[in-house]
């Protein structure tokens, strides 16, 4: 069984959800959690839950990074972080990946300080799934876009090595045998976007290994017409925000109606079945977190907001890239460049 | 009204003299020896007439029971082994005969005569139960020396650490007939029951004798819901734990420590890292020192049932450190907890039964 190492200081409810979820996984599953973070608070908190210690040890690190505090200061300056000595811990060979809910440029660095970048990748990219429409039976109803924050800017080769390592992610984890890439464009034809973008389509249409759906826009990222997306960090993080704004909007408008009105109300309540279904589609908690995709170990980030069940299922999304060999996927998926 | 049926017989190879200190272990068998499903009723019927060979004991706890008799003559006593069951006597000769294929030495074994009260799934068992289990540690009290220390086990399911806690307290003179009543009252114990607890628990008091209960937390029960009992209650999640305790108490040895770890491994497939965390989990909980479970680790990695230590020497010394740190924590918590002296708050314990047991849920100890 995999051992999953688990941030238990990062995240806007640590450590009380974090410890929850995985005292959750113990008992669900045999994934074996080495929770890194204060001893004391851990136990307080493992001790009210049902859990079994089996499957639990603890790695005591004296200090947490906070959701707030600047990245680079942090990574550099607080070497007993609980994210500074898990990502140690997955360095080092005691934990096969990492998962944490805490500050995500601090994440990032801390791969980048303590991972190795398999051997090709330029640069690391922070993905993250999203609910999407599906256009036949089977079809992964969560699409995966990256790079959603880990670069600003990117060359065309880094964003051929995104597509890539997240159509080597999809082939494992959504169990897509040739899963389709798009690329995150202001228009369809080949010759839209900047110089990276044009040069980048050029490439991937190039690839007989990737099965490339050509430029995506903006109203495609919610359609099933690419199981993954490429774009550079700064277009991905403002595309996901907004899929995210745009659920929150929804729930606080239907919310609103329902006090207005009492029709509304009623007839929130024979929707009801199908706003739980659209509310458990967009539920962050169900699909736990997404991967830091390029280096030789895993890592998982989670919403900073997580609760226990978003951290039990991203432990489980983890144990499962290690036990379907992501990065040796990636690794041999980048060996058909160029 | 006789509620049991009794059985005593001789465990195998004493030869102490009649004189030698007694150590008296009193076990639950539902749940903390066995596997016993009875969460319906098609589950209690099967297990009704389940045969010997079929029973299923939980991991590691034969080879505990076992390794008591001999550890206590190592050290010049007498152990005596009893098992408490609430399963009727009409399964007793299936259970008998599991023991004896586990080649479990016992000294006597009790069970409840009443087979209307098996309700599966509802607590108030508890009622009966409380008075059945009473009745019947006071009564085999009563034919134990006075000062010979006991150890109770039992489980997560039927509140044992509740009765076993007020028993330890009656039989220690804590609990008086005055407080006692009360209390029996509140647990819904039958007045003719109520009677004979609060008669035997009249000769039997006298003495602090029980020593520990271990509870199996065979329901996964948070372990801080036990807290209200205080420091004699020692819930353990596998026997390796409750062996380790028993260990660091200085009633087995480290070997016979390491031999229910090789049947956790052997027998219900533990990994080194399982057998590693259950140690560290019961050092978090302060039920063992950090010095004494190194110690066992060294013996179980010499039995090959935990990898070597591949640590470089400089991190063996911050180890090192660390665990003398953490043993002066730990004297600080255990000064700041309350042994077996402390008394148990049972007006707190029932306020928190109560909503369980009122809702018809089954409550948790």
């Amino acid at each position: 069984m995999p051992t999953i190492a688990i941030d238990a200081m990062g995240g806007d409810h640590a450590p009380d959800e974090i410890v929850k979820g995985v005292a959750q996984v113990s008992l669900a599953t045999d994934i074996e959690c080495l929770l890194v973070g204060d001893e004391r608070r851990i136990q307080a908190v493992l001790e009210h839950a049902s859990y079994n210690p089996e499957h639990i040890s603890i790695l005591h690190s004296p200090d947490a990074i906070g959701m707030g505090d600047d990245p680079h200061e942090a990574v550099r300056t607080r070497r007993g972080s609980s994210l500074l000595v898990g990502a140690r811990a997955v360095a080092d060979g005691r934990a096969d990946a990492f998962v944490s809910a805490g500050n995500t440029g601090a994440c990032v660095l801390a791969c980048a300080r303590n991972f190795r970048l398999l051997k090709g990748i330029r640069r690391a990219a922070l993905a993250s799934v999203y609910p999407r429409h599906t256009d036949h039976p089977g079809q992964d109803p969560l699409a995966l876009l990256l790079d959603v924050g880990a670069t600003v800017r990117c060359e065309a080769t880094e964003l051929v090595q995104f597509a890539l390592m997240g159509a080597a992610y999809a082939r494992r984890i959504s169990k897509a045998p040739s899963p389709a890439i798009g690329l995150l464009n202001m228009g369809a034809e080949a010759s839209k976007g900047g110089e990276a973008l044009v040069e980048a389509f050029r490439l991937l249409q190039a690839l007989p290994a990737v099965n490339f759906a050509g430029n995506v826009e903006g109203n495609d990222l919610v359609r099933g017409r690419a199981d993954v997306i490429v774009c550079e960090g700064l277009l991905g993080n403002v595309a996901l925000k907004l899929i995210e704004g745009i659920s929150e909007v929804f729930h606080d408008v239907a919310g609103l109606a329902a006090r207005r009105r009492l029709a509304w109300r009623m007839g929130l309540r024979l929707l009801a079945d199908g706003i739980d279904r659209v509310r458990r589609l967009t539920d962050y908690t169900q699909y736990g977190g997404a991967p830091i995709l390029g280096f030789e170990q895993l890592f998982i980030k989670c919403h900073g907001r997580s609760n226990a069940r978003a951290i039990a299922n991203a432990v489980k999304v983890a144990a499962k890239a290690v036990r379907d060999r992501v990065p040796e996927e990636i690794a041999d998926a980048l060996t058909a460049l160029p | 009204m006789r509620m049991v049926r009794r059985r005593r017989r001789r465990g195998g190879g004493e030869t102490l003299p009649s004189g030698a200190r007694v150590l008296v272990y009193r076990w639950d068998l539902d749940k903390t020896y066995l596997r016993s499903e009875f969460g319906t009723i098609r589950e209690l019927l099967r297990t009704a007439f389940e045969r010997a060979e079929d029973k299923v004991d939980v991991p590691g706890v034969a080879e505990l029971i076992r390794a008591l008799k001999p550890a206590a003559e190592r050290r010049g006593c007498r152990a005596l082994i009893h098992f408490v069951s609430a399963s009727p006597p009409q399964i007793g000769k299936a259970i008998r005969a599991k023991l004896d294929l586990d080649r479990v030495p016992y000294d006597g074994i009790v069970f409840k005569n009443q087979l209307q009260h098996l309700r599966p799934g509802k607590l108030h068992n508890l009622r009966q139960h409380a008075g059945f289990k009473l009745i019947e540690l006071l009564r085999g009290r009563l034919d134990l020396p006075r000062e010979a220390p006991e150890f109770l086990f039992g489980d997560d399911w039927e509140s044992d650490s509740l009765i076993y806690s007020l028993y330890a307290d009656v039989v220690a003179g804590r609990v008086g007939p005055g407080r006692l009543g009360p209390i029996l009252r509140r647990i819904g114990v039958d007045p003719v029951q109520s009677e004979e607890v609060l008669g035997l628990a009249a000769r039997a008091a006298g003495a602090d004798v029980v020593e520990r209960i271990f509870i199996n937390l065979e329901r996964r029960t948070p372990p801080a819901d036990f807290r209200l009992f205080g420091r004699r209650v020692v819930p353990t999640f596998n026997y390796l734990q409750t062996a380790a305790v028993l260990a660091a108490d200085g009633h087995l040895d480290a070997e016979d420590v390491v031999r229910v770890g090789g049947v956790l491994c052997g027998e219900a497939g533990y990994t080194a890292r399982q057998i590693d965390n259950s140690l560290g989990d019961l050092v978090r909980r302060a039920h063992l020192t950090s010095a004494k479970a190194a110690a066992l680790r060294q013996k179980l990695r010499a039995a090959g049932l935990l990898p070597p230590a591949a640590e470089p020497p400089w991190r063996r010394v911050v180890g090192a450190l660390k665990r003398i740190r953490a043993r002066g924590r730990e004297k600080t918590e255990a000064s700041g907890r309350g042994g077996s002296d402390a008394a148990v708050d049972y007006d707190a314990i029932l306020d928190r039964l109560r909503p369980a047991t009122h809702g018809g849920r089954e409550a948790r100890s």
